[in-house]
Parts: structure tokens; sequence; C-alpha cells
């Protein structure tokens, strides 16, 4: 009697479970040719390393071997094994490098891969440029700079840096404070290599930069320790804009700004609060111990922490001015804050 | 045709359906992966390379729950203390253990009482006593009644000094590189609120110094099929709904958390069995409302490794748990589903955790027993049975071989031939018995939530099957 299900339910079950397998088939398929396409590539990568790896080492140490052709299966290879050697090396071993890979033709080989290579093809061809700081380059990195492939144009940024960190600046810096999508902590590791000509861009364009963008680069200054203008400072703890407030009090340095600081210390956002005890403890005089002392009762936590570690660093305040502070409290929550970076001080 | 041959041509179609848009979901999860990993792999030369830190990344905390660890402890905090990262600190909370955890940490460590003034951001059991490492600045300790893992975890939250947080088990290996990885959303986007990676298989691995130092294969079956059962999970699973920002869940053995959204959220809840599922989807749910601009992002490079259970019991309990916990999890959440504001996590991610996770197992097994009985009884033909059993395992054995396949184009972390075979016969295998039995399991979860038991930390019945290279098992 087993009517249903009916042929349509079989045959539609049969067809899905055949073009399952068939699928199926087809991805072991792809499964063995990639370990196949793996397995010669490392085989490959393994010569290369083998044949190129003695040559880039006594290039390395100052001898000039004979070079042999750089064959066209080996290049990628060569070129991955150059750059992390670059990485980790200093003065003339990269000087060598850079000899011997211009010896092989590395950078004209690296210039038409930037332009016309897959994707992985050109980040690791921007490096090999980047580290070879080939002006050639410079107008084929550019567009790449500015592509929106944030990986990409990192890299094209950090080897544009290492062609000429003067002109990278000037072009590059007002880009680095535009591109919210390029991380904060990998544009100043680019701009650690340029600080000189990033402190003098920024100096000229944060006048001219609107407040939603004025964060960013206050933060990029801060990264690469370029002293701010004074009155680039005192405009942007004047600004209403809290973002700005903090940033331009997390870039203080100096005592120029104090009577800002010190006013900001009163501020109802608490993170504005935070910041200026941490400035007041790096600019901050004995005069101003009675200023954190208040904050150390902040209903916010990390006000008082950040209160009694600027009392701790303040200049000319001895153990003894410490104990005296902290028998002058009746708040609780004051108490106990001073007396853990009292602890800290002591274990570290 | 009569009403109950109508029913059966009704229940055999459903039961195909669903099947087919079960798998069908899955594979469209595996395309965003897929596409996801290919944009990786072109990348991964780079991360190989020799790395500066700026200084401008964020410090984290390291949160390591610990219930009866005494033997394990120090090994894994030690191993902690050499991660690669800029500034990171490490706060072990001790949950009332009745062993020497503590004890074992105040020797190993050098721990003294410290006048810690810290916040209570999120009510948790007394904390008796905060510890500060004299040998480690960066190593405290929190003593405190035991309250559970979420509990501890809520405890290490308020003593955190850094804005971003990483819950880790104390059982977990992890990559020496895990916290540079997990933490680059962050860098990259700062509307990023919560990273999770992938978590291995350790079994049949070596470790040396706390760090995995050789991959291999369990000789254990059950631990075979879970090694293909988590290249399913986190490799097209979370990555494919990483990139729709729909991932609803980031494991507890390690997840990286911005410390304010968390807070914000209530912490970790202390009456749930999934703590970690269930946060991230009350943040997607409230982030959601707030309309506050957020992403939780999936790296899927493999930073931890964990052991996976090898005996039945402790699979079958650790199954029942995580039933139990997305039941949990999702049942405190309603909100987020078809809301207003629910986006991809509310209109996508949660009714397909509904439909084919949580109830998945119900209409599964339903399937599958409705289906023997009918063709015993006479119902339905031979014919339609196995062509049933057909698409079923058929569907099954290509989700799995999916995921192999997505391992091979990224990390082949498992480089030899053999182990491509082994990995290969598991996926055919593991539909045979193995994912009908996980299913009964799950069915039992959902009854164990069905009549809310109490939850309590999972203890795990440990084989030791990670070998340490100097030749000794890990303690248990």
């Amino acid at each position: 009697m087993p009517a249903p299900p009916t042929d349509s339910f079989v045959n539609i079950a049969v067809w899905t479970g055949a073009i399952a397998l068939g699928v199926t088939l087809l991805l072991a398929c792809q499964i063995v040719l990639l370990r196949v396409e793996l397995r010669r590539h490392q085989r490959r990568e393994a010569q290369a390393v083998a044949r190129w790896r003695p040559l880039l080492n006594a290039a390395i140490v100052g001898e000039q071997p004979p070079l042999p052709a750089l064959q066209s299966h080996e290049r990628i290879h060569f070129m991955r094994l150059w750059v992390h050697l670059q990485g980790s090396l200093r003065g003339d071993a990269r000087l060598a490098l850079n000899a011997m890979a211009r010896a092989l033709g590395v950078d004209e080989l690296a210039r038409r891969m930037l332009a016309r290579a897959p994707r992985d093809e050109r980040l690791l061809a921007a490096l090999v440029l980047g580290h070879l700081a080939d002006r050639a380059a410079w107008d084929r990195l550019l567009p790449l700079a500015q592509a929106p492939d944030s990986a990409l144009s990192l890299t094209a940024l950090w080897a544009l840096v290492r062609v000429d960190p003067q002109a990278a600046a000037n072009y590059l810096t007002p880009l680095f404070i535009e591109r919210d999508d390029w991380a904060l902590s990998h544009v100043a590791g680019i701009l650690q290599q340029a600080a000189v000509p990033t402190a003098a861009v920024l100096g000229r364009i944060l006048p001219t930069l609107p407040e939603e963008r004025l964060p960013r680069a206050l933060r990029i200054a801060e990264a690469l320790r370029v002293p701010l203008p004074g009155p680039v400072l005192a405009g942007a703890l004047q600004s209403g804009a809290i973002a700005v407030v903090i940033a331009g009090l997390r870039s203080v340095m100096t005592p120029e700004t104090i009577a800002e600081v010190r006013g900001l210390l009163q501020h109802p956002d608490w993170q504005v609060r935070v910041q200026a005890a941490r400035a007041l403890g790096r600019i901050g005089s004995r005069e101003d111990a009675p200023r954190l002392t208040a904050l150390l009762g902040d209903p916010q936590w990390w006000v008082r922490y950040r209160a009694a570690q600027a009392l701790r660093e303040l200049p000319a305040l001895s153990r003894a001015d410490m104990q005296a502070v902290r028998a002058s409290l009746t708040d609780r929550f004051a108490l106990d804050m001073l007396d853990q970076v009292l602890a800290e001080q002591e274990s570290a | 045709m009569n009403f109950h041959h109508l029913l059966v041509e009704f229940i055999t179609w459903f039961v195909f359906c669903y099947f087919l848009a079960l798998n069908v979901g899955y594979l469209a999860l595996n395309g965003f992966a897929l596409r996801a990993l290919r944009r990786k792999g072109q990348e991964m030369f780079m991360a190989e390379l020799p790395r500066a830190y700026s200084g401008l990344e964020p410090p984290v905390s390291i949160l390591v729950p610990a219930y009866n660890e005494e033997a394990s402890i120090a090994a894994a905090i030690r191993s902690m203390l050499q991660l690669s990262y800029a500034e990171f600190e490490i706060i072990v909370v001790n949950d009332g253990s009745t062993d020497n955890t503590l004890e074992v940490l105040r020797r190993e460590f050098a721990l003294l009482p410290f006048p810690e003034a810290y916040r209570r951001q999120i009510a948790t059991q007394e904390v008796r006593q905060v510890y500060r490492s004299t040998r480690y600045p960066n190593v405290r300790v929190i003593d405190k009644v035991n309250g559970g893992k979420a509990d501890s975890l809520n405890a290490g939250i308020n003593v955190s000094r850094y804005p971003l947080f990483c819950g880790v088990d104390a059982d977990s290996i992890l990559q020496r590189d895990s916290l540079s990885k997990v933490t680059e959303p962050f860098l990259r986007d700062p509307t990023v609120v919560a990273a999770g990676g992938t978590v291995r298989v350790a079994n049949g691995c070596q470790v040396s110094g706390g760090f995995l130092t050789k991959v291999g294969l369990p000789r254990n079956m059950l631990a075979l099929f879970q090694v293909v059962e988590y290249l399913r999970a986190f490799l097209f699973g979370r990555l494919g709904w990483s990139a729709m920002n729909g991932m609803l869940i980031i494991s507890g053995a390690f997840g990286v958390f911005r410390k304010d959204a968390v807070v914000l959220a209530g912490g970790y809840r202390t009456n749930t069995i999934g703590e970690d599922m269930e946060l991230v989807v009350r943040m997607h749910r409230l982030l959601r409302a707030r309309r506050q601009p957020y992403r939780i992002e999936f790296v899927p490079d493999p930073v931890c490794w964990t052991e996976a259970p090898e005996d039945l019991r402790t699979l079958r309990n650790q199954r029942i748990r995580w039933q139990r916990g997305l039941a949990e999890s999702l049942t405190a959440n309603w909100g987020l589903m078809f809301s207003r504001r629910g986006g991809v996590p509310g209109w996508i991610a949660f009714p397909f955790m509904l439909l084919f996770e949580w109830l998945g197992p119900l209409v599964e097994l339903g399937g599958y027993a409705f289906m023997i009985f009918a063709f015993f009884t006479g119902l339905i033909s031979w014919q339609a049975f196995g062509a049933f059993l057909f698409v079923a395992i058929g569907l099954g054995i290509l989700l799995s071989a999916s995921g192999l396949l997505l391992e091979e184009m990224s990390f082949h972390i498992y480089p030899r031939g053999k182990q491509l075979l082994a990995l290969g016969a598991i996926v055919i295998l593991e539909n045979f018995g193995y994912r009908q039995v996980n299913a009964l399991w799950r069915l039992v979860g959902m009854w164990r939530w069905a009549t809310q038991r109490e939850s309590s930390w999972g203890a795990m019945q440990r084989r030791g099957t990670v070998k340490d290279a100097d030749g000794a098992p890990p303690p248990n």
C-alpha cells in the first residue's frame, strides 16, 4: 500500500543527493589539487631557499659572491626570503641586500608586479620597493596608496615613506588623518620613520583642520611625540568638542598650557578630568597638589586613580608630603585609592 | 488519497525541505567564509614578517577563571606570560577553589595582598582579597567566594585596568601571537566591541612550555570527529556570520571584548551555562536597540587549542551543556528576533540559530525516526526511504567536505597526506552515527533546559592526550 511519498519526492530527493554527491566529489578533487599544488610550491620554495639563502647570507656578512640568474619560478620565493631578512637587519647588511636585489633585477620586477600582479604579489612588491627605497616606483606606489583596500594602501604608504620621508609626509599626512580605516597604531608605526617632516606638516595643517578631524590628527602627533605649537594646543583645550579636548590633553607635554589644564580639572565630562589629571602629573608643580588631592574624591574611579598617580608623579613631592596628604583625607574612597597607588609605587 | 497518506506526504516533504534548507544555509555561509579566507590568505605572508609595536595597541587584561586548577594553573599562567603583545596584564580569578589553587599561585608567583581600590561595576560574589605578584608586575590574583565561571569573569572585569579584556580558559593552549591576531580588528575599526578566534582540537598535538609545537591528529575516533566538527563550526560557521556582522557566539575559551561595552550590557549572566554566547547575543540586542554602530568580528587564524573529550560520557555532557547554553542564550534575548533594528543578527542569524541549531535536533531526529517508522510500517516505499537517507547523508558529507576545503585553502595545518586522508575519511564516517548521536545528546540538552536544572562549572574528564614534548602528559 505504500502510495506516498510520490515519485516526484523520490526524484527530487535522488537528484538533490546526486548533486550533493557530485559537488562533494568536485570539492574532494579541489582539495587534492590544492594539496598537490601546496607540495609543489613548498618544494620549489625549499629549492629556492637552498640556492639563495647562502648567497644572501654571504652578502649580509659583506662578501660579494658571483650571482646566478634569478629563475622565473624562483622570483616570488626569493623576494619573500629577501623581505623576511630585511625585516630583521640594520645598517650595512640591509644595503648589501639591496645591492644584491638590484643586481638581480628585482627592483624592475617588483615595479612590474606592482602594476599588474595578483593582490598578494602586489603586497610583496610594495614591501620590496619600500626596503629598496626605490625612487623609480614612486609614481606607481602613489595611486596604490589611495586604494580602498586597507592592507594594500597601508603597505604602499609604508613604501613611500621609505622612499622619500619628506615628500611622503607632505603628501600623505592629510591622507593619514582622513582615512579612518587605517589603524592608528599602523599609521604611527609607518610615520615613525618620517617623524620630523610629519611634525612640520602637522604643525602647518592642524590650525586648518575641521574639528571632527582634529582628534585623529592630535593622536598621531601624540604617537610621534610631536610638540604641538602653543596656540594650536591652547585652541584644542578650549574647544567645545570633548574628543578634541581629550586629544589635546593627551598631547600636553610642556607647562605652556598649564592654566588651561588646571581649568579642565573641574570639567563636567569625567574623561576630560582623567586626562587633565594625567596631564597635570606630567607638567604640574608642587602647588598643584591640593588640586589633585581634591580629585581623589571624584565619583569616577579612573579620575581618582589618575589623580593619585599624578600626585605621585609631581616633582618635589616627597614621601612625607604624600603621607601628609594621606593623613588629611577623610573620604574613604580617596584614602583607598591613595593607598593603592602608594602600594603600586612600593612594589614597582 | 486519504488523510494518512496526505500526512505522510506532508511530513516527508517537510523533513526533506528542512534538511535542504539547513544545508543550503550553511553552504551560503561557506560562500561568505570562502571570500574572507581568500583575502586573508593573500596577506598571510605579511603576518610572518618581524613585527614592531607602535605603542598605540590597546592594552589587554587577560582574565583566567580558575576553579580547582592546582595542577595546571601555574604552567598555564607562565605560558600566558610569554604571549607576544605590547602590553597586557593577567588576572587569575580563584573562584573559591576547594583544592590548593590559591596556595600554588601564592607560591609560584610570590603573591602578596594588595590594597586594590577596584570598581564594582558588576555585582559579584564577595572578593576576599586581591593579590599582586612580586615577581611579575602584570599578574594579579583575585580570591573570591565561589560563584561560577561567569561570576569570576565579572570579578575579573571589575578589577581589570585595560580597555580590552580577554576571557581565557585556564586549560586553553594559546598561540604566542594570539593576542595580536585577535586585537587586530579593534585596531582597524573603533566600532569593534568583540572579537573571537578559531579554537582547534589539541588532542594528538605536541606541547612544550605551554605552547603548541607540533600539530597532529588524535588516534581516538571521537576526538577525530571533533576535529572536523571544529573546522565546520569555526571556519565557515563563525567566519560566514562574521562577514555579515551576524556572529552570535564567541568561544569562552578565547575571546576579546571591549570592556565598556560589556559593562554597559551588564557583564556576564551568572545563571546560565552558555554565558559566552548569551553575552554576545545580548550585546547585539542592546547595541542594536541603542542604534550604536558596532561590529563583532571573527579572526579565522588558529589562536587557541583545547583538549576535546575522548570518552562518550564527557562528550555527551559537553554537548548537553552546549545545547542548554544555546537555548538559554536565545530565550533570554527574544527581543532581538525580528526587532525593528535587528539587522542581520535579528533577522537572519537569530532565526537561523533558532530554526537549525535550537530546533535542529528535534526535527533531525524526529525526521529520522519518522522515516524509519514509516518505512517499517509500509507508509513509504523503500525508494523514498533510500532517497531520504541519500540526501540527508549526502548533504552532511558535502558540508563537512566544504569545511575541509576551507582549511586546505587557508591554513592547511595538517601537513601530511595521511592526515588529509584521515580527515577525508572522517568527513564521510561522521555521518553514519556520530552526527545522529550528537543530535540525540542535543535533544537531551533541550530537555534539561526545559526542566531548568542548575548550572555549574563544567567538569571535564581530561585524558592528557595532548603530548608534552618533554615526554610527560599535561597535568590533569
